[in-house]
């Protein structure tokens, strides 16, 4: 019931968000929508709070449960644009992909998986927290850049048009993208390496064709290469831009891929 | 009865040499209020002074002594001109003052259809009126009334509508590029090549937005630093432009230059060592200034006097089309005003509608009396009985129309109507010197919405 709440708060944000864009960003709109999505994230964090008492473990075991936790850290995400003035607006972008995660979540029905992991405790939950704060990141720096991308084509078409007014400047989203980066990249890291130096010190063996550990060595090379980007004359504000968009698009395509093919069902996220 | 008359000038009536002698600054705008108040039949006033416009809105309305008393005001300050003040202003009243107000503070009346500065200026006019020093406010119930309803029609206008949508001007087009690149302009370096008025105004415009250098190179070094000293910039002899360019955010260019004064080479020769982010550079020049393959270099965009006349029309049209859906709102809170309006005069109209006939009715059965003196007592009474009941029926259907008009918008005209067919005015004027009181608390909005109340 609680997370049927926080979806149609997501729902409400993102009709709000769409409005505002066809007004070009006029009037309260965007900044209601926000709110909404701000209420939808506290609403959802209640009720993957009240998962955890209930069953005695971290929502992060299970496909339901780890969806469910991934559109909360990108709502979270979102949240932390407040003091961006119009950078908030990635929220357009960010709203669908949580309310998409959401009602996968939701429909799949998020109760504990049947089975438990060896791969437990603190060790784990840090692992899978750091992890999916590090996809989020990677959300984040993909709303920016693609909403860079239409910004910086509106300004090339030399159009002022609604899509114009409403889209942040293009030195906001940079900004933004880069952050989310940078903190994405970091965490994701964490949380590889706490993952490496667990199966180490415990199992003293590392299984390399686990589409697990493929899919997450090649999402930490999607960021180095968002981040490599920069690097480099010429406009590097569009070339991460564009490679924040077409990384997560490869993570998101690979992991459908991945699910497809995989036998581990349910533990693949 | 009309509540407010309005006399003035604007760029619809007048050229700018003629407006600005009409301009009034806020001191002045002070003391002529004073001295309005020396008119002893202006009860309330506001002056609006902008530079499109001059408006002096009285109170009460309909009133020929008021209105002249404003244009002297005007046309005192506007001095002597040729073929006199009286050609350019106009004057409109009552429910015509009204919608004029709101569309000139909804910006349908501006220069630049949907401008807001405008909507500033109204409330600086109205609160300049409410706190004149030493004195008693000139902004009295009435037009206070009214321009806080024109002020939320203006916002609503605003909010609404998109009729205030988009860049309508160069400087502002230039000011919204800025800040849609950028994000702000603290901190960002402009430089102007030429010293054209435009650009002029352009960097105005982004001063107000706190850039954080301004340059202005021109072949004549003499003219470049005289339109930096005036703006607080820095002149360059023409040869450094390139050194210049290198550190610029923002480039206006508007020569009389007969050829292209940045060229694609040299624009990467000057830029090739630097850091260089994005760069805005708008080409205000005919012949253009900029060669147009600068704008395909990395990060920068180049906006010549085509685009910007093309990102202006746009604007234009698109607010030009919303006119009808701000028309709409103004009929709405001009309606609403007219009926407040006309619910503060209907409650002492009808009272005196009343008392006139019911005087007429007394004096008719004292003539009764007097002819059949006959008449027993009783009788008497059945026969005043009736006259009352008569004078109720024939009362009734007016009286009900009469606030019916207060909620279609036509009570102003009903109750001038009533007042002159039944001669009300001088049974007010009897009553007034006989009571010697006024009719201030019969006219207060809380009667009349009971009386409408009870009417339904």
């Amino acid at each position: 019931m609680t997370h049927a709440v926080a979806l149609l708060l997501y729902v409400g944000s993102l009709l709000l968000w769409f409005r505002s864009l066809l007004s070009g960003g006029r009037g309260r709109g965007a900044v209601i929508a926000f709110a909404l999505a701000a209420a939808g994230v506290a609403v959802h964090a209640i009720a993957l709070a009240r998962f955890t008492v209930e069953y005695g473990q971290l929502p992060l075991n299970g496909l339901a449960p780890s969806l469910s936790t991934v559109a909360l850290i990108i709502g979270i995400g979102l949240v932390a644009t407040l003091g961006l003035g119009e950078g908030r607006r990635v929220g357009i972008v960010l709203v669908p992909v949580v309310i998409l995660l959401e009602a996968v979540a939701v429909s799949l029905g998020i109760e504990p998986a049947p089975e438990m992991l060896d791969f437990q405790g603190a060790w784990f939950a840090f692992h899978v927290t750091l992890a999916f704060v590090g996809l989020g990141g990677l959300a984040v720096a993909f709303a920016s850049g693609l909403l860079y991308l239409v910004q910086l084509h509106e300004l090339n078409t030399k159009r002022m048009g609604r899509l114009f007014q409403f889209t942040p400047p293009l030195a906001t989203l940079d900004r933004l993208g880069r952050t989310a980066l940078v903190a994405g990249f970091i965490t994701f890291t964490l949380g590889l390496v706490l993952a490496w130096m667990w199966t180490i010190s415990f199992r003293q063996s590392f299984d390399q064709s686990n589409p697990k550990v493929l899919w997450a060595v090649m999402c930490w090379f999607i960021f180095v290469a968002a981040l490599g980007v920069r690097m480099g004359d010429g406009v590097k504000e569009r070339r991460s831009a564009l490679a924040s968009v077409v990384g997560f698009s490869l993570i998101v395509i690979s992991y459908l891929g991945l699910r497809l093919v995989s036998s581990e069902g349910g533990f693949f996220l | 009865m009309s509540p407010v008359s309005v006399v003035g000038v604007s760029h619809l009536t007048a050229p700018v040499e003629i407006r600005e002698r009409f301009a009034f600054a806020p001191g002045e705008a002070e003391v002529a209020l004073g001295a309005l108040r020396s008119e002893t039949e202006v009860q309330e006033a506001v002056l609006l002074s902008t530079c499109n416009r001059t408006e002096l809105y009285v109170c009460p309305g309909g009133n020929e002594g008021v209105q002249e008393a404003a244009e002297r005001v005007l046309a005192e300050k506007a001095g002597d001109v040729v073929g006199g003040t009286k050609q350019y202003l106009y004057r409109h009243d009552g429910e015509a003052t009204v919608r004029h107000l709101y569309r000139v503070a909804g910006g349908l009346d501006s220069l630049v259809l949907g401008e807001a500065e405008i909507q500033g200026q109204v409330k600086d006019a109205y609160e300049l009126a409410g706190r004149n020093p030493g004195t008693p406010a000139l902004a009295g119930p009435i037009l206070h009334r009214l321009f806080q309803s024109a002020l939320a029609a203006g916002g609503r206008i605003r909010s609404t509508t998109p009729i205030g949508e988009g860049a309508a001007s160069v400087a502002s087009v230039a000011v919204e590029l800025a800040r849609k690149i950028f994000g702000g302009l603290e901190g960002r370096q402009v430089m102007i090549l030429g010293a054209g008025s435009t650009a002029e105004l352009v960097v105005e415009a982004l001063a107000r937005d706190g850039i954080r250098g301004l340059v202005v190179s021109n072949r004549s070094h003499e003219r470049a630093a005289e339109l930096a000293s005036r703006l607080s910039g820095r002149a360059v002899h023409f040869d450094e432009m390139p050194f210049e360019l290198a550190r610029t955010d923002i480039l206006i260019a508007s020569t009389s230059a007969p050829h292209p004064l940045v060229t694609r080479d040299g624009f990467r020769h000057a830029r090739k060592d630097s850091q260089s982010g994005p760069l805005l550079i708008l080409d205000l020049a005919i012949p253009r200034d900029v060669e147009p393959e600068v704008g395909n270099e990395a990060n920068v965009f180049l906006y010549n006097v085509d685009h910007l006349h093309e990102i202006l029309d746009d604007t234009l049209l698109k607010r030009r089309e919303s006119v009808p859906e701000a028309e709409a709102i103004v009929d709405e809170y001009a309606r609403e005003f007219l009926q407040w309006y006309g619910a503060r005069d209907v409650v002492p109209v009808i009272r005196s509608l009343r008392a006139r006939w019911d005087d007429v009715r007394e004096r008719e059965l004292e003539r009764l009396w007097r002819k059949l003196s006959h008449l027993p007592a009783n009788d008497r009474d059945v026969v005043e009985a009736f006259s009352k009941q008569l004078l109720n029926k024939l009362l009734h259907d007016p009286t009900k129309r009469l606030k019916q008009g207060i909620g279609n918008g036509r009570g102003v005209d009903f109750i001038d109507a009533v007042r002159y067919l039944h001669d009300l005015e001088t049974e007010e004027a009897d009553r007034s010197e006989g009571s010697g009181t006024g009719d201030d608390d019969e006219a207060d909005g809380i009667g009349v919405d009971v009386t409408l109340a009870e009417d339904q």
